[in-house]
């Protein structure tokens, strides 16, 4: 089986999460999360970070800014 | 750690469909709920592209304004979501590129490029629970925020608008592969910009372990030669 240091783990990281590769490219990716501790924190926070974002749903548009957008709407959409 | 593929922002495309059909046959009012139901979203991309709240606001009234003055060009083959992000993504990036210290950015030097982690604790178990909500979501947005543009807007486009690795691309004219590295850094900038407020504070003894784990078999084989010795 391919074998990964944790460069090429870094570099496939991502495609990884975003469930691209080979199966042996990811199987080879898992075989060394499974022994190395460091790649195996960065893996796994970098899930939970994915989740976190996701979960929080960032950016809220301002009261303010919605206001003025719908605004001008009123303006486009009463054009003749 | 497979992402969850499902669209996160669930609205029923039908609902779009109907809408944009009422204001197609003279109800202009109707463009008011499609307005409201996408308004989230195209403000995040036009921030993520131009990063400050004032331009975003501008692009995505600019957006909205597109959007109804061409909506019969709107084709019912892409999703309703989909032809609005992309108008917004362009109005945002035709508005960056009028700025002075404008860079083609698809030229732009990946300035963190090599970007790799300094950060090896672990993080505690249920981080979401540490904090109240609204503190976790000031967290991730001042992360967002703190990414370089480049990066940010990558981030944003793939990770929290949930678009395609072609889509965002083709959005951002860039390559797929330039798109997929700056993702990469991206995601490791944000795990790193959390890390402080989820990591697991090390004590002596993990420490210890921890560095020891890390030297892998070249300490333990030291040591044993030195124990031989």
């Amino acid at each position: 089986m391919k074998t990964m240091d944790c460069k090429d783990v870094l570099e496939n990281l991502s495609g990884y999460v975003d469930g691209e590769g080979s199966d042996e490219l990811r199987q080879a990716l898992e075989e060394h999360i499974s022994r190395c501790r460091r790649c195996r924190v960065v893996f796994d926070t970098t899930g939970t970070m994915l989740k976190i974002v996701t979960d929080a749903e960032p950016f809220e548009v301002p009261l303010s800014v919605s206001a003025r957008l719908y605004a001008r709407l009123e303006n486009v959409l009463s054009e003749e | 750690m497979q992402k969850d593929e499902r669209p996160k922002h669930d609205v029923p495309d039908k609902d779009d469909f109907l809408l944009v059909a009422s204001v197609l046959a003279g109800d202009r009012r109707a463009f008011e709920p499609l307005v409201r139901r996408h308004e989230r979203r195209v403000f995040r991309v036009t921030l993520a592209v131009l990063g400050n709240i004032e331009d975003a606001e501008e692009a995505m009234q600019d957006t909205f304004v597109k959007a109804f003055r061409h909506l019969e060009q709107f084709r019912k083959e892409s999703l309703f979501t989909t032809w609005l992000t992309r108008i917004a993504i362009n109005e945002a990036i035709q508005k960056r590129k009028t700025r002075k210290n404008f860079v083609p950015l698809a030229q732009a030097e990946d300035a963190e490029k090599n970007f790799t982690p300094r950060r090896y604790e672990p993080w505690k178990s249920n981080p979401e629970q540490l904090y109240g909500k609204q503190e976790i979501h000031r967290f991730v947005e001042e992360a967002i925020q703190s990414l370089p543009e480049i990066y940010r807007e990558a981030f944003v486009l793939r990770d929290v608008e949930e678009l395609g690795a072609e889509e965002a691309a083709e959005a951002l004219e860039i390559s797929v592969p330039a798109l997929k590295s700056r993702l990469l850094r991206a995601r490791l900038m944000m795990r790193e910009a959390l890390a402080k407020k989820f990591e697991e504070p090390p004590t002596l003894k993990t420490k210890i372990v921890h560095t020891a784990m890390d030297a892998g078999t070249a300490v333990a084989m030291r040591l044993m030669r030195a124990a031989g010795r």
